[in-house]
């Protein structure tokens, strides 16, 4: 599987499902009015001694075939702005118990994560500090808070089907439940600056066993 | 008709051609041509003349030698510089170090800016210069008693540097924020010198460095 595709947070598979929702519906809706379109063209193509029409679309028999496809259309939006809802209350609106809360900062043009020490209690002298290197539990809940020191950014984690912008100035919350264990790609998705495109950064997912014994080998706290 | 068609097919071939051409990813070789190519990088930070701009925290490295640009740009892919989260300029210098990334374009660009006109920046601190002559004692066998530096031990010519940023690197030195990574053995050297310094002390041995020029 290509390793952006790895579903590796507790929501990804239904972000996944909604845009195969979106895709799945456009997709039929692409075919079926192109088909018509061209059989269309090939139906009233020119003919010798046959003159052209001018259709107003005021007769209902014409007019069907627009209210019928919106019809269908309007249909498919309701099941789209479900599923979005849905989606959206379980990614953002809903905070579920935090097992352990990071912060996550973004200047140009690195990402730096401040994680929790043995106390799991953040802002305390245990904390580790990492750049480009943010180390997490498999199956445990984070909530995170991320934070810009300049300009704004966007952390990207594709494997988690995570983007939530950084704001000068604002600490916005999120979470995470990783769910599989890997290293993984996290990004820079807000263009900011000449180094936006290498603003790159790595998630170690862990086992319990792992994150442990990284946790007890990091270096000692230093205060950003 | 027929004069048309040809028109079309030589704009076609001109095209795949002129396409081909932008295709080739071929660098320049190792040297002056590439070491320019590349210092389009540098330059929105430490301008045309690598004239640096403290605004931005990104001190002037025209002239500086070979060597030392070297060292440090590797110092950077190596991680350890740019990779702490109190260095905040040098965090935005390694990702730019970091796409130096065929063989020989770190020597490239650094044969390049060593070639440009060396800069004197001016002073922008306020430091005891009499003061700072005591405390240069102890940088003179590696920087030496002009401040132009030693290759041999690994020491940059400080006369040339911003006294900001020189500032900055000893606090750097001092917090841990550069030359405590093991792979990083003259940075631990000179943290080890700057430990019993503080911010007035290291502001007056700059300006001490400053008289040198």
């Amino acid at each position: 599987m290509v390793p952006n595709l790895v579903q590796a947070s507790s929501y990804a598979s239904s972000i996944d499902g909604l845009i195969l929702l979106v895709a799945v519906f456009v997709g039929v809706g692409f075919i079926v009015a192109e088909g018509m379109f061209f059989w269309l063209i090939w139906k009233f193509r020119a003919r010798p001694g046959e003159k052209s029409q001018y259709l107003t679309g005021s007769e209902k028999h014409v007019k069907r075939w627009i209210t019928i496809p919106h019809g269908l259309v309007l249909i498919c939006d309701v099941f789209i702005i479900i599923g979005s809802v849905r989606v959206w209350y379980d990614v953002k609106q809903h905070l579920p118990e935090a097992d352990s809360t990071i912060r996550i900062i973004g200047q140009q043009w690195a990402w730096t994560f401040q994680h929790p020490g043995a106390d799991n209690e953040l802002d305390t002298d245990d904390d580790t500090f990492t750049v480009g290197d943010l180390h997490v539990e498999v199956e445990k809940t984070y909530h995170f808070r991320l934070e810009s020191r300049d300009v704004l950014h966007s952390f990207s984690v594709p494997v988690f089907r995570l983007k939530q912008d950084a704001i000068p100035g604002r600490s916005i919350t999120g979470w995470f439940r990783p769910t599989v264990t890997g290293e993984y790609d996290v990004q820079c998705a807000e263009i900011c600056g000449i180094g936006h495109g290498v603003m790159a950064a790595r998630i170690h997912i862990e086992d319990a066993n792992q994150h442990a014994a990284w946790l007890s080998s990091s270096s000692a706290a230093t205060t950003p | 008709m027929m004069a048309r068609l040809r028109t079309v097919k030589r704009s076609v071939i001109a095209l795949l051609v002129v396409g081909a051409a932008a295709c080739d990813a071929t660098p320049p070789p190792v040297g002056m041509e590439r070491g320019e190519e590349l210092f389009e990088t540098c330059a929105p930070c430490h301008g045309d003349a690598a004239a640096g701009d403290p605004k931005i925290a990104a001190p002037a490295i025209a002239g500086l030698p070979q060597w030392y640009i070297q060292e440090q740009l590797a110092g950077f892919q190596g991680g350890f510089r740019g990779r702490h989260a109190d260095d905040l300029p040098g965090l935005r210098m390694r990702p730019m170090a970091v796409t130096l990334n065929r063989e020989g374009d770190i020597e490239s660009v650094a044969e390049y800016v060593a070639s440009l006109d060396p800069v004197f920046p001016a002073s922008t601190l306020h430091g005891n210069a009499g003061a700072g002559a005591n405390s240069y004692i102890v940088c003179v066998a590696c920087h030496g008693a002009d401040g132009l530096g030693n290759p041999d031990l690994h020491a940059p010519p400080i006369v040339q540097l911003d006294d900001w940023y020189l500032l900055a690197q000893l606090r750097n030195y001092k917090s841990g924020a550069r030359g405590t990574a093991p792979a990083d053995v003259w940075g631990t050297t000179m943290r080890v010198n700057t430990l019993a310094m503080d911010d007035q002390a290291m502001q007056n041995v700059i300006a001490y460095v400053q008289t040198l020029r």
